[in-house]
Order: C-alpha cells, then sequence, then structure tokens
C-alpha cells in the first residue's frame, strides 16, 4: 500500500488535513455538500415527476436539468478525489467506501437511462409515464439516498 | 448509548437527504424563474413544492435532535457563529418567502405559462434563495470549523 501512502503524505495533503485554515479542507467539505444538493436535488425532482407528482408538467423541458446534475456530479468526482487523497487507506480500508461507491455508480448509471430511455422519447408527453419509468424513478432515489447514507455513515464506522 | 450509536448518523443521513429535497426542489423552481427550461409552466412546477416542505421538516427534527444530544456545541456558552449564522440565514430565506406571497409575486408567477419570462422581482427573489440556501449548507459545514465550539 505504499503508494496510498505517499498519495496522503504529499504537501497538498498534509496542508488539507492540518492547515487550520478554513480555506483548506473545510471548504472542500463545503464543495462537496453543495455538489451533491445539485446532483442528488434535481434527479429527486425528475423522479417525482415521473412517478406522477405535478402530472400537468410536460416531462420534456425537465431534459434541462441533466445539465445542473451533470455539474454536481463532475463538482463531487472531483471535490471526492481531494477529500480521498487526503485520507486514502483509511477510506480504503472501509467496506462503507465501496458500498458509497457503488450506489453512486448505480445512480448515475440509472440517471443514464433515464435520460437515453425516458427523455430521448419523441412521444414523452403523448403518453402516460410507463412503468419501466417509474421504477427507474424508485432505484434512482434508492441509489441516491443509500449513497448519502453510506457516506455519513462512513465517518462513524470502519475507521474512515 | 452504545447499543444506539447508529442513531446520530441516521440523523446526519435524514439531515443530508432532507437538505437534498429542499434544496433540489427550491433550487430547480428558482433555475426556472430565472430562466432555465422556459417550456415548464409556472403554477403546476410549484406541485413538486410539498417535497421542499417535506425535506425542511426532516431536517428541522433532526436538527433539533443534535442539539438536543449536543446543546454545547451550538448554543453553548459561547454560541456557535456558524450556528448563529445558519439561523439567521434560515430565518432571512423564510422572510423571502413571505415576501414572495405577499408582494403578489407569487401570483404574477402562478400565471408564467410554458415559454413565457418570469417577471424581474420574481428572478431578484429566486437569486435571493438560491443564495440563501447554498449560504445555509455552508454555515453547517462550517459549525465543526468555524467559530467552532466542537
Amino acid at each position: 500500500m505504499g503508494w496510498l501512502q505517499s498519495l496522503e503524505g504529499n504537501s497538498f495533503s498534509i496542508w488539507l488535513k492540518e492547515s487550520p485554515s478554513i480555506w483548506g479542507y473545510a471548504t472542500i467539505l463545503f464543495i462537496h455538500t453543495v455538489g451533491l444538493s445539485f446532483a442528488v436535488g434535481p434527479s429527486v425532482a425528475i423522479d417525482l415527476r415521473l412517478l406522477g407528482v405535478g402530472r400537468r408538467l410536460p416531462m420534456g423541458p425537465f431534459d434541462a436539468f441533466f445539465k445542473v446534475i451533470w455539474i454536481g456530479f463532475w463538482v463531487n468526482a472531483a471535490s471526492g478525489t481531494v477529500l480521498f487523497v487526503t485520507d486514502a487507506t483509511s477510506k480504503l480500508a472501509n467496506p462503507l467506501f465501496f458500498v458509497k461507491m457503488t450506489f453512486v455508480f448505480l445512480a448515475v448509471g440509472v440517471m443514464i437511462v433515464i435520460r437515453r430511455r425516458v427523455f430521448r422519447d419523441p412521444d414523452l408527453d403523448g403518453q402516460p409515464v410507463a412503468a419501466f419509468s417509474k421504477w427507474l424513478a424508485v432505484a434512482s432515489i434508492v441509489c441516491w439516498f443509500g449513497a448519502i447514507t453510506a457516506g455519513r455513515f462512513m465517518s462513524y464506522v470502519g475507521g474512515g | 448509548m452504545d447499543d444506539i450509536w447508529w442513531f446520530l448518523p441516521l440523523c446526519e443521513s435524514l439531515h443530508f437527504i432532507g437538505m437534498a429535497m429542499l434544496v433540489g426542489v427550491v433550487g430547480v423552481l428558482d433555475l426556472r424563474i430565472l430562466g432555465m427550461a422556459k417550456r415548464l409552466p409556472l403554477e403546476p412546477l410549484q406541485r413538486l413544492m410539498p417535497w421542499a416542505v417535506l425535506g425542511f421538516v426532516i431536517n428541522l427534527g433532526t436538527g433539533f435532535v443534535f442539539i438536543a444530544a449536543n446543546p454545547r456545541q451550538y448554543i453553548g456558552p459561547p454560541l456557535s457563529l456558524s450556528f448563529a449564522a445558519k439561523m439567521l440565514f434560515i430565518v432571512f430565506a423564510g422572510l423571502n418567502v413571505i415576501l414572495f406571497y405577499m408582494s403578489g409575486l407569487k401570483r404574477m408567477v402562478d400565471r408564467v405559462e410554458a415559454g413565457h419570462d418570469a417577471p424581474l422581482g420574481a428572478k431578484v427573489s429566486a437569486a435571493v434563495s438560491l443564495f440563501l440556501w447554498v449560504g445555509v449548507m455552508y454555515w453547517g459545514r462550517m459549525l465543526q470549523f468555524f467559530g467552532k465550539s466542537f
């Protein structure tokens, strides 16, 4: 595990972890929280619409919010990488880290399928929401909330 | 207490889920008012709002749990500055909603059909809302770091 220690041992990681400056670790955590809200929040709004909330709303225009979701996701991929690097050995020793990553990748996969299968349908607003689409919405909510829960429990369980 | 070690992390998880619901739904509405996804009519879009309110209620409940579990970390003495700032931002966000209703902006927004622009006053209100909720997240995250009693 030598390379992990060298990840943690570089001067940036050490500064981030040990500096009392609120522009370091605290700011990265804040950015990670905002990214979470803008990735998960609009996803849940789309899921709720698929599940029947606001039936008089056309589905099509919600497509624009995928941009917001991807920005939130990439902001968190970047800030998450920084948080990982400061603490690589204990994160990789924590099974919950892998549970969280699995949920994140499943959630992103489900959002991609929703975009491709549901939103690219030219008759999207001409028919009721298919049962398959509703299951995708349920899967999306379960995976995002699972990722959040695993992430919060990581700081309590398994030493991560 | 060892038997219920999972209770606080569970409340934290719910607090983050409530946050995503609140900021997500309010953010979608604010962004539409600001001009994104203009083909969404604004009256039915507000049907999502009860889910934001549910997120807020979840966070009010779990927030009280955090304070009850460690009152000194928040209300002190000394009072945590981040906590005070967070509460202040939540109050401002509430006042922004009250102003939105009382000023008649809500009625104007309800009439914004698909493809139409929201009035400037509503755009200002939406921008203030986004700023305040991101601010609430900022002060929440700073609890452990700034003006801390943790």
